[in-house]
Parts: C-alpha cells; structure tokens; sequence
C-alpha cells in the first residue's frame, strides 16, 4: 500500500510550483488582480503599524500577501533570533529585524531564490542581521533548537503536510522558544475539486 | 491546526480570529465561507527543559 503522502507527491509538486508562479507574479505586478487583497491596503487592513509600511522598501510592502499581523502578539525582544517561515518580499522579516536590533537576528525560509534575494539585498543596504535561506517548510533548513521565535504569515496552509510543518517548526525553535503565527483555517474538509486545483489551494 | 500544535509538543496554544480578513474576490470569498475559512492568530509555546 503506497503512503497517502507519496501518493499526492505529483498533486503537490505541481502545488509547490503554482505557489512559487503566484508569489512571483504578486512580486513582479503588485497592481495585479488575485483571490486575495495585497499590499499596503492589506497590511492597512492587518493593523500594521503607518510608520512601518513607510518605512519599509516600497517592493516588500507592495508585494506583502499576508493574512494577519503575527507582530501584534510576537512580543518579539532585542537580541532574539527570528524565524520567518515564508518569508517572500520580506515584510514581516524586516518589522522583525527592527524589533530585535543589531544583537538579534532573523532568518527568512522561503521556496523562492527570488524572494531570498529579495530578503538578502534589503539587508546588504541596511546592515540589518537578516538573511533567507532557500527551502520547504516541510524541511527547514535550520539545525534543531536554533531559533527564540518562529512567525509566519498564511503560510502554513499551503502545505498538504501542515502536521510535517508544525513538527519542524517545533524542532528549530529552543526549548521555551514560542510562536505567533497567522493562517488560514477551514472548519471543513475542502472539496477534492478544490484540492486538486493548484490556483485555488495556492490563493 | 490547533490540534496539531498541541500533537507536536507545543503548550500555552491560544487563538483568535483575524476579524477583517476576507477574500478579494467575491466568489472566493462566498466559497470561503461555505466551508467555514477564516484567518486565525495563534502563539504557543514549546516547553522549556
């Protein structure tokens, strides 16, 4: 008997595809129309701080696609190491990176190089301590026990291995490590018309 | 998802919802709610040594 997870391998490299296709697409045409609202009304709309998106490069707000605030209850301290999981355009990583100052440091992870150098040129030009590593959720690429805080914003739920996730997510962090997290949520199973459909799961 | 913190180790698991999220399109948005999707906020904490 093959394992589900195998299974969905082809449904979900197609998946991880379309994710990476979407975000670019956001990144590169931020006046684009999508499933989801965007930019600086969204993250407006998110009770992101003023001085914050004013502050911050105009591509990594323009291009924020976020579904929450998970700096409202990150209580995030100077000198912490942050994890960014999903990071894209690097909004959230860099608020973060304000937050714990030059003793501190933040770690983005996403599926995107393109994102990634997003992520590393901000932090060349600001000599903050950020960078981004390349790769999945399902596998962060961080030793165990490294990390005080791990956010993330409407990331997880584009995993069909969200449980994966969360176990990775708890190993990284150090023992009395927390996270604030923001994501979407279904009170019901999604059809398999919506599973099967890389658009609808990626939005 | 909450559950799955709570399987995973992860203590002090609280939640709460993203009162203005909603999606932009109307027919997303109009799907959204027939299978109950919403923003959550969560923090929880992995137990010290």
């Amino acid at each position: 008997m093959t394992d589900p997870v195998d299974e969905q391998a082809p449904l979900e490299a197609v998946l991880k595809d379309e994710i990476v296709r979407m975000y670019q697409e956001v990144a590169d045409n931020p006046s684009g129309s999508f499933h989801f609202f965007h930019g600086r009304g969204a993250a407006e709309l998110f009770d992101y701080r003023p001085e914050w998106l004013d502050r911050a490069p105009a591509s990594a707000v323009d291009s924020f696609a976020g579904v929450g605030n998970p700096h409202e209850r990150s209580n995030l301290q100077p000198g912490e190491t942050v994890l960014d999981l999903g990071s894209g355009a690097g909004l959230d990583a860099i608020i973060a990176s304000w937050c714990v100052g030059p003793s501190g440091k933040v770690i983005g992870v996403d599926l995107n190089p393109a994102m990634c150098l997003k992520v590393q040129a901000h932090a060349a030009a600001t000599g903050t301590r950020m960078e981004c590593q390349v790769g999945r959720m399902e596998d962060i690429p961080l030793p165990s026990n490294s990390v005080d805080v791990a956010i993330s914003n409407g990331v997880i739920n584009l995993s069909f291995r969200k449980r994966r996730v969360v176990q990775e997510i708890f190993r990284v962090l150090r023992p009395g490590g927390r996270i604030s997290i923001t994501d979407i949520v279904s009170a019901k199973q999604l059809s398999q018309s919506i599973v099967n459909d890389p658009k609808l799961w990626a939005s | 998802m909450f559950r799955l913190l709570e399987e995973s180790g992860f203590t002090r698991v609280r939640s709460a919802v993203v009162p203005r999220f909603r999606f932009r399109k109307e027919s997303t948005q109009n799907s959204a709610e027939a299978y109950g999707v919403k923003a959550v906020m969560m923090t929880a904490v992995k137990p010290p040594d």
